[in-house]
């Protein structure tokens, strides 16, 4: 599976996550990346009987719903309290095309 | 090596409109209508002060978990049944992963793999014929959240963009249906015959300008030339905010695709799904600038949330909470109350409320006939003069009823029943204290005998052709009896001159 | 005068001494009992952090003015006569991944270190509900993310047994703090281990509930499957008082079960006469080392004496754990940490535009093992890759639960070892991760079945701890906890200090 990790893999996996890395870390992302895969790999060779479902979350109980009920929310400025940048009413982020 | 290469530019450019199929999908998302968010407890109210309607929930803050609004859930499952869709027993929410700075968690809870409603169908028709009534297949409708809105700056300065979450979390319903529809006046008929579903079964308001209801549209064409089918891309359009815009977005992209494969022949083979946006001010589509990956969601099960499971019980009694849907009540309203075609469908256009309304006027006066009359005449043209809804009217149903009861009883005709109704309206009051007010009161015999007797002395030859059979011709005594005393029945009026002439039965 | 201060300063000084051979339930009754105020009692350990934690870095915040103002409040309630909750008066050191309303809670990172949460983890809520005092917030790998607390945005966390060493991790702060007597309990939380491997690192108890158990809400989540909060303690016993406050269904959390929440420590008296032990024959296969078989041998005869049978299982998809483990994990921390960009609540790298500043924030926000994750997350759910890691990774997730269900008809519980080792030194495992992922070899496999665990301390190794490891069925914590106080009653591994 894990074949063809290299700059070009971990720069386009780094734009996904959004993380901006330089090619030194992108090829060191590279190699880590290659080296927990080929340790990963070990699952390929398990073999899954045909009825097995995939166990996603840890509990499988189900139906946990509230009522339609308003509750008040936060005040505006609780909620912006830990924003980096705002205007005391909006966030303020820096434009899409800058 | 394709089929493009093989069309010259002027077999292409040969092409009628005849060989043209246009192909349209459509993506709709409604707001449902619940009080409070998907997975929070704040507001769903539009219009508050930016920011004033979040909680750590709905902006994403560390720690904060999402527990599920079972009113969006219900709402979602009535208008699957309403949409005649599969409903599903088992449901599981689903983390669609991107960035954007209105999605604060940095993913949209959504359903990828097991929507709440399988496949369904809304039949769809139009009163001028400008095609044949045909069944749009719905594909799916999922629940999901709704983004915060970002308000860029349009100055081109560079200035930077305000987010506002107060709508983060808002219950969505994304009806995707077939590409079945194929032309744009079969999309507006979809999308106005969605609405009023939606409407009448109250799961949302559709109110389009505040966003409750938001439709993309994917288009494209296939063009028989010479017996070779060609597809155009397909292409997406966003931003048809109404109606209307919907119809001429799709109606000028057809124009556009067609013009386009003409000049280029490009076909969809290889192309990717484009984005066009619709500008309403320039009425025309616009393409959107590309992003530089194609988008990847990385979408998986959301471990915050667990899976939903609903009986048949459950949707047993959220079916019988439908009531009677629009198309079924039409016929009902021909079929039971005896209303013409067109009435009805004038009435049932007006949403639920409306339709309500006539029928307690209806039970109320005993007469469906005055009933429809009057709410089709004197209620809706006041609805449509103000602007407003059935719910703001000043009469209420019983009011009305009441009103309607009295011409249908013969105490009022129906001209003296308009002046009680512009009392009842002007002095609030009902119909009692009106007809007090305008001083309106049974004529006694004494004074009807008299009556008659001075428009019979004063009228020899209208006297004279009833006697010579024409009976009809004391219809032009109503007129001067009005004026003599207004309160006077026409019917009683007539009866009792036929009575004194001897012409009787 | 003179003798009569010095006598008072003896009394004080025995108090201190005092305080600290206490063990929590031993504080709580003194201080119903009017034997011991709140407010000493949080001094004494406000004075030793004051003394100790310089060196260790346990704490990366010490509430000092408001842990001593909650103490007076709840002497002053305690001499008006109040009713006060099962924990008053007792401060507990609570992980810095939890959130505190009020007090900076930053998981360790840069990216959240001006971060103030406006809310209460329900457990923190539960606490203070109890009139517990919260009396600080402890370091811990960077988002939970580690087996060391070196990836720490705040500096490494020492082993109070031997600050060469590490004191394990995630939760390496909270298990330090209890090892060194600078908290009678602390609360951490366990993704793959992060609550048993520092315990077993440290020579203090600590429990992995039942996934659901206890709420998550508030707590800065890691792997959203996988987490669960839980108590460091001296004792078992402690460890029982701790479960009954923190506890419980929590309508915040739609992953809380609703099962009902038994008194924990009701059964820890019974006799282990019929327990079933169930010994794992992989976790006993090669390279485990001498001295921490021999504690294992050791062990198991102690409990067998105490009336315990035991039985050999298997589970034979467990060596697939840590495959299978870092694929969810990583998975659902690319998403959990996706809202960690530079907008709301976090750091942020300013940037002319948009993506810019998501991609420079994210880099500088966060550490590097961090961005590993993130990266191997993302990687395994990008499109063409989901079905072989993410999917493949989740059956094998529940072939491993399904091994539990079946070792658990011939046996109560599994015992074996904690950590295939002991505290290991500074900077042994940071040039090659993967090392450091085999740390939680014998405990990531509860997480996974989301089945219940705690290490107690068994042993020494060179003079650091070893921890035995008890894993137990679904919700059931009360037999966890009952074995392991039984053999608390019959052992003194528990009580050891380190050379102050
Ligand atoms: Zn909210």
């Amino acid at each position: 599976m894990s074949n063809a990790i290299d700059r070009k893999t971990a720069l386009h996996v780094g734009k996904l996550a959004r993380l901006e890395l330089t090619d030194a870390q992108a090829d060191a992302s590279a190699k880590h990346l290659a080296s927990i895969l080929s340790y990963v790999d070990q699952l390929a060779e398990v073999e899954v009987p045909e009825d097995i479902e995939p166990f996603f979350g840890a509990t499988e109980s189900v139906n946990a719903v509230r009522d339609d009920e308003v509750r008040p929310s936060m005040d505006r400025e609780t909620i912006l309290r830990n924003a980096p940048d705002s205007d005391g009413e909006f966030y303020r982020v820096p434009p899409v095309f800058g | 090596m394709n089929t493009n290469t093989q069309i010259s530019a002027a077999d292409r450019e040969a092409v009628t409109a005849a060989e043209v199929t246009t192909i349209i999908g459509l993506e709709v998302h409604v707001q449902l209508q619940t009080k409070s968010k998907l997975f929070c407890g704040c507001s769903t109210l539009f219009g508050q002060e930016p920011n004033t309607q979040t909680c750590p929930v709905c902006t994403g803050m560390p720690g904060s978990l999402p527990v599920l609004n079972k009113q969006a859930l219900k709402l979602s499952i009535k208008t699957g049944l309403a949409l005649n869709c599969e409903i599903a027993k088992h449901t599981k929410w689903d983390r669609k992963n991107y960035f954007y700075p209105d999605l604060p968690k940095g993913y949209q809870i959504s359903q990828l793999d097991q929507p709440i409603c399988g496949v369904g169908y809304l039949d769809i028709s139009d009163s001028d014929g400008a095609f044949e009534p045909k069944r749009v297949e719905i594909e799916r409708a999922h629940l999901e959240e709704d983004a915060g809105k970002s308000s860029h700056d349009e100055s081109g300065r560079g200035g930077k963009s305000k987010i506002d979450l107060n709508r983060t979390g808002t219950p969505l319903l994304e009806i995707v249906t077939r590409p079945d529809m194929r032309s744009a006046a079969e999309a507006k008929a979809f999308l106005q015959s969605l609405k009023m579903i939606l409407t009448y079964i109250e799961v949302s308001d559709c109110n389009m300008q505040e966003g409750s209801l938001r439709c993309d549209g994917n288009i494209n064409l296939h063009i028989n030339v010479g017996g070779q089918k060609i597809a155009t891309p397909i292409v997406e359009i966003k931003n048809m905010n109404s109606f209307r815009a919907a119809e001429r977005a799709l109606d000028y992209e057809v124009k556009r695709q067609l013009a386009e494969w003409k000049e280029t022949g490009g076909t969809i083979e290889g192309a990717p799904k484009r984005t066009f946006g619709w500008d309403d001010q320039a009425e025309v589509t616009i393409a959107q600038r590309e992003k530089e990956e194609a988008a990847d969601y990385r979408y998986f099960p959301d471990p915050d949330l667990i899976a939903v499971v609903t009986t048949d019980e459950q949707i047993d009694a959220i079916r019988e909470e439908i009531g009677t849907l629009p198309s079924r009540l039409r016929n009902d309203l021909v079929r039971e109350h005896q209303l013409s075609e067109y009435d009805a469908n004038v009435l049932v256009n007006q949403g639920r409320g409306v339709v309500d309304y006539f029928l307690s006027v209806a039970k109320t006066c005993d007469n469906s006939k005055l009933a429809i009359n009057w709410v089709n005449q004197e209620v809706l043209r006041h609805l449509n003069e103000t602007n407003s809804a059935i719910d703001q009217y000043p009469i209420g149903s019983d009011g009305m009823g009441d009103l309607l009861k009295r011409i249908t009883d013969g105490d009022l005709d129906q001209t003296r029943g308009k002046d009680v109704l512009s009392a009842m309206m002007e002095d609030s009051i009902d119909a009692a204290a009106a007809i007090e007010k305008l001083g309106i009161r049974q004529v006694d015999s004494s004074e009807l005998d008299s009556l008659c007797q001075q428009l019979l002395d004063a009228n020899p030859k209208v006297v004279a052709q009833v006697q010579e059979g024409k009976v009809k011709a004391l219809g032009a005594l109503v007129g001067q009896a009005r004026k003599i005393n207004p309160n006077v029945n026409p019917g009683t009026l007539q009866a009792n001159l036929r009575k004194m002439l001897g012409v009787d039965g | 005068m003179a003798s009569s201060i010095e006598c008072l300063l003896s009394l004080v000084n025995q108090n201190k001494m005092e305080i600290s051979k206490l063990s929590a339930s031993q504080i709580v009754s003194h201080i119903a009992a009017g034997e011991l105020t709140a407010t000493d009692c949080t001094q004494h350990f406000l004075n030793e952090i004051e003394r100790k934690d310089p060196t260790l870095n346990s704490y990366l915040h010490v509430a000092k003015e408001s842990a001593i103002e909650t103490a007076q409040q709840i002497d002053a309630r305690r001499s008006a006569g109040e009713s006060l909750g099962a924990l008053a008066g007792l401060p507990v050191a609570v992980k810095d991944g939890i959130c505190t309303k009020g007090i900076r809670t930053t998981a360790a990172s840069k990216m959240l270190e001006n971060f103030v949460p406006p809310f209460d983890a329900t457990i923190v809520q539960k606490l203070t509900d109890a009139d517990a005092i919260v009396i600080g917030k402890t370091n811990l790998d960077e988002f939970a993310m580690g087996s060391s607390t070196e990836n720490s945005a705040f500096g490494a966390t020492k082993n109070p047994w031997n600050t060469d060493c590490v004191p394990g991790g995630s939760s390496g702060g909270s298990a330090a703090c209890v090892g060194a007597d600078l908290a009678p309990v602390s609360i951490g939380s366990d993704t793959g281990g992060s609550i048993r491997q520092p315990a077993a690192f440290c020579g203090v108890t600590g429990l992995k509930p039942t996934y659901g158990r206890v709420s998550r809400f508030g707590l800065i989540a890691f792997a959203s499957s996988l987490d669960q909060i839980g108590p460091f303690t001296r004792t078992a016993q402690d460890a029982a008082l701790t479960m009954n406050v923190i506890g419980g269904h929590c309508e915040r959390d739609s992953t809380s079960a609703r099962e009902d929440l038994p008194d924990f420590s009701s059964k820890l008296d019974q006799s282990l006469s019929g327990v079933r032990i169930g010994i794992c024959k992989e976790h006993f296969e090669s390279g485990l080392p001498d001295d921490i078989r021999k504690s294992m041998d050791e062990s198991i005869s102690v409990l067998k004496s105490l009336g315990a049978t035991t039985v050999e299982i298997s589970l034979p998809h467990s060596k697939y754990g840590i495959a299978a483990y870092y694929v969810i994990a990583s998975s659902e921390a690319s998403g959990n940490l996706a809202r960690y960009d530079g907008v709301r609540y976090t750091m942020r790298f300013e940037a002319d535009n948009l993506n810019k500043m998501y991609g420079l924030t994210r880099t500088e926000g966060f550490g590097d093992e961090v961005r590993r994750r993130i990266m191997l997350g993302t990687y395994a759910l990008s499109s063409g890759y989901y079905d072989a890691y993410y999917v493949k990774a989740s059956k094998v997730r529940r072939l491993i639960k399904n091994d539990y269900t079946k070792a658990f008809e011939s046996c109560d519980v599994i015992l074996g070892p904690t950590a295939p080792s002991t505290a290991f030194k500074f900077g042994e495992h940071t040039t090659d991760p993967l090392t450091m992922y085999l740390a939680d070899i014998f405990t990531v496999t509860a997480n996974l079945a989301g089945l219940p665990g705690i290490s107690i301390p068994c042993g020494f190794s060179d003079g650091m701890p070893i921890g035995l490891q008890l894993q137990g069925k679904s919700f059931d914590e009360a037999t966890l906890l009952q074995i392991a106080h039984q053999f608390q009653q019959q052992t003194d591994w528990h009580s050891r200090r380190p050379q102050a």
